[in-house]
């Protein structure tokens, strides 16, 4: 018996015997496992729901189509909010209590240049599902007419400046996002069949009914444009600008008068970009930022802020602009009341005002949406609307979440079909704790990795199958089959035993009663 | 066992088998016919794997089995070998397979017998600390404080384990190694090297025992963790009977040897002084490894 069976290359059961595998042990069976995503952290955190760490394992194994088509199921536009995203994803990133967290941003930037180098424009030649019209270029328009162009809809994008790209091209400083990646998505968009009109105003050079009866469906995404001001004596001078026509001056090419030095005032994102493009510029050495509460109570992001304050930006906090001081038409300083925020809001003690000589003055105290645009909208028109337009200043993540959302309204009302699902469900996020680091096996301290495949392969996939194989290792029943460098149950023969539940690093594996 | 190199084509276990759900031996036999296999012989004494190595014409592994009486395992392994030998297939590796009643009880005379002679073979103890198969009676692996069916509550296992790794380097033999299922890396590790050494190679495996040791089938690689991190079970080779090393760097700090036991069933009625005492023992066992152990870990 012995001689017959010592091995030749396939078992030749000369012996009599057969595998035991014609014994079906999956029917001992009162407990299944069953593969289960559960919610990451980081796509808990993420604006644009992205599905994080599914990309992040296909970027893993290098499988780059394949990390750009789950992508851009929630984010077209991968490149670009690579570089201005403040990417929230990464902050409670459970990698971050082990070693250091995981580079997200860094990743998905590395998806959208490859998709943009690699992948060429498609052009649908027939397009027969409707045509639909978006006013307003920025991220929301974009967004909305990528998904709306890819399910086969026309559409035309109306522009009310000459530059395509809304936000992206006039309100984001170059530093943040350098104009080369969003030509290239522009001439992407183009190429696979978006129509651009620039320089077309709807409501002055074109009427917004009119365009309800050229096409089947209206998107309305004309962002947050109309400054607030702050009223105080001087704020007329042609020295005293707002940021918003700050930065789209400067992005656009056009001459500003400016002399030093430069005050900002605000604490939001829109004051620390221009407080940094401030001095960017020729001739301006000194640039203070003045914000009317504390550091704490800042909106902007704080990475911005620190970033703002090694280039050399002066941070005067708790000091609110009563008057802007003239001499001979010239500004030459601002006139400052200490105030602070207690329990009735905000107070102000004259007291303590203080001088602060300057050149040029940038206000940066929020936008507003301009609404007169609905003014003539008849009330029988579907309205979709979204971006900063509906929900006031807010982040390039969000509009394109926006401009997703609507595409997929649009298409729900155009064909009928069931309204999609637009939020998460509601779910526990797997936690630190949860994931059973003691079987990862190849988890090894180390910290950011220098490309993104060795980024990813950092990445804990929380909630996530990321095909580590620790469900494979320690089945005693090797009842994990391996399909494609995936890891699938087969149930024919599991007992049932849980090992594979229990020991799942990821927590992807869930324990469900019956067969 | 690195992500990229797992496949089933390696694997020498058929599915199928009939292990109870959650099986250490299973997981421990699989893991070491994947390290020494193809070119493997079993011999098998009365044991649990008498049982998962299927009933005819089933079989559980790709590789040729013999069972044998539960005394003889050391003696029947040594004939084979010669046999082997003999008959010009000297470089199939032969690996006797036994429980710990095969090994540390009834096999024991065999077992050092062949030691003794230094007979050409891996002898495998696959340790699940009672002799499990017939139901969980009491043998000379059984921790101390462990209920069995010898020794039902109040009755518990009085005695100390026995320490078979001490018996086998008085033996002198070439190679001696603790492993456990939860390092499947350390184990494949030991038995590739116990494979190129020549002579009586004596493997010590931890394989927890879901119904005997009354854990969810679902714990067996956590205890088995838990086993090595709280110095119940250390990992560690023996080269000649003379050169103890640690295989896995472990903390100096373990873990209480009361989240190990509290975890079984078998443990159940042990009161805290009795668990004081058992600490106290491994904590002596540890100690006395401690001085045997060179102090610079393996390669």
């Amino acid at each position: 018996m012995l001689t017959d069976t010592v091995q030749h290359e396939k078992p030749c059961y000369s012996c009599g015997f057969e595998p035991s595998t014609a014994n079906k042990t999956g029917d001992w069976r009162f407990l299944t496992p069953e593969k289960r995503s559960r919610l990451s952290p980081c796509r808990q955190d993420c604006l644009l729901d992205g599905e994080i760490p599914q990309w992040m394992e296909a970027v893993k194994q290098e499988k780059w189509e394949e990390a750009w088509d789950i992508v851009s199921r929630y984010n077209p536009f991968p490149a670009i909010t690579g570089y201005v995203c403040y990417h929230p994803c990464s902050d409670n990133c459970n990698r971050g209590e082990l070693d250091q967290g995981i580079a997200i941003e860094e990743v998905e930037k590395a998806i959208g240049e490859w998709r943009l180098n690699n992948i060429k424009p498609q052009q649908k030649l027939v397009k027969l599902k409707g045509r639909v019209g978006v006013v307003g270029s920025g991220p929301a328009g974009l967004s909305c007419a990528y998904y709306l162009n890819k399910a086969g809809y026309e559409v035309t994008i109306y522009e009310r400046t000459a530059l395509i790209g809304g936000m992206l091209a006039l309100g984001i400083p170059e530093y943040r996002l350098p104009r080369n990646i969003l030509s290239r998505e522009l001439n992407f968009l183009e190429e696979e069949g978006v129509r651009f009109i620039e320089s077309c105003s709807i409501g002055n050079d074109y009427d917004l009914c009119q365009l309800y009866e050229e096409f089947d469906s209206v998107f309305l995404a004309t962002g947050a444009w109309k400054p607030r001001r702050a009223f105080i004596p001087g704020e007329e001078d042609r020295k005293v600008y707002n940021a918003l026509d700050f930065l789209s001056a400067i992005n656009s090419g056009e001459k500003i008068e400016i002399s030093d030095p430069v005050i900002v005032i605000g604490g939001g994102n829109a004051a620390i970009d221009s407080a940094r493009s401030a001095l960017r510029l020729k001739g301006i050495n000194h640039v203070s930022l003045v914000y009317r509460r504390s550091r704490a109570e800042m909106p902007a992001n704080q990475e911005e802020v620190e970033a703002a304050e090694r280039e050399g930006v002066e941070m005067v906090f708790n000091a609110l602009p009563r008057e802007i001081e003239k001499e001979e038409q010239t500004i030459k300083g601002l006139l400052f009341d200490y105030c602070k925020t207690d329990l009735n809001g905000l107070s102000i003690d004259r007291s303590r005002s203080f001088s602060k000589g300057c050149g040029t003055v940038i206000m940066a105290l929020g936008q507003q949406a301009d609404l007169s645009l609905f003014c003539n909208v008849e009330s029988n028109v579907s309205l979709f609307a979204g971006g900063d337009l509906v929900t006031g200043p807010s982040t390039v993540p969000e509009a394109i979440r926006a401009g997703r959302v609507a595409a997929y309204s649009i298409i729900s009302e155009l064909e009928g079909s069931p309204a999609p699902k637009l939020m998460l469900p509601e779910q526990p996020v797997v936690t630190f704790e949860e994931l059973n680091l003691a079987t990862k096996l190849n988890v090894k301290m180390q910290h950011r990795e220098e490309t993104p495949a060795l980024e990813a392969s950092r990445c804990l996939g929380c909630g996530t199958c990321n095909s580590c194989g620790t469900c494979f290792v320690f089945c005693p029943d090797m009842a994990v089959d391996i399909i494609n460098g995936r890891y699938e149950l087969n149930l024919d023969y599991c007992k049932g035993c849980g090992i594979c539940v229990k020991e799942c690093p990821a927590q992807a594996l869930v324990m469900e009663g019956g067969r | 066992m690195k992500t990229g190199e797992l496949n089933k084509d390696s694997e020498m276990l058929y599915s199928g088998h009939n292990a109870c759900p959650g099986c250490g031996a299973a997981l421990a036999v699989r893991y070491l016919t994947r390290a020494l296999g193809p070119n493997l012989a079993i011999v098998l004494t009365a044991s649990c794997w008498s049982i998962i190595s299927g009933m005819p014409p089933l079989t559980a592994l790709k590789c040729p089995i013999l069972h044998c009486p539960f005394p003889s395992a050391g003696s029947v392994g040594s004939g084979v070998k010669r046999g082997l030998k003999a008959t010009g297939q000297s470089d199939t590796t032969v690996v006797v397979l036994a429980g710990d009643g095969g090994t540390f009880d009834i096999g024991l005379q065999a077992m050092s017998g062949a030691a003794q002679r230094n007979e050409d073979y891996i002898f495998v103890c696959y340790d699940n600390e009672a002799y499990m198969n017939t139901g969980m009676q009491t043998s000379s692996a059984t921790p101390f404080g462990a209920r069995t069916a010898t020794a039902p509550y109040p009755l518990f296992k009085a005695g100390q384990k026995k320490d078979i790794m001490q018996i086998m380097a008085a033996h002198g033999i070439p190679y001696a190694a603790t492993a456990t299922v939860a390092f499947p890396d350390d184990m494949e590790n030991k038995l590739k090297k116990a494979q190129k050494i020549s002579g009586f190679r004596f493997i010590h495996i931890l394989s927890p025992c879901p119904p005997g040791w009354g854990t969810e089938s679902s714990d067996t690689i956590h205890l088995s963790r838990l086993a090595v991190s709280s110095g119940f079970f250390p990992l560690y080779e023996i080269e000649n009977g003379v050169t103890w090393r640690m295989t896995n760097l472990q903390e100096e700090k373990r873990t209480p040897l009361k989240e190990y036991l509290s975890a079984q069933r078998r443990f159940k009625q042990m009161d805290e002084a009795r668990m004081a005492q058992l600490q106290q023992e491994v904590d002596h066992d540890w100690d006395c490894l401690m001085e045997k152990v060179v102090t610079c870990p393996s390669e």
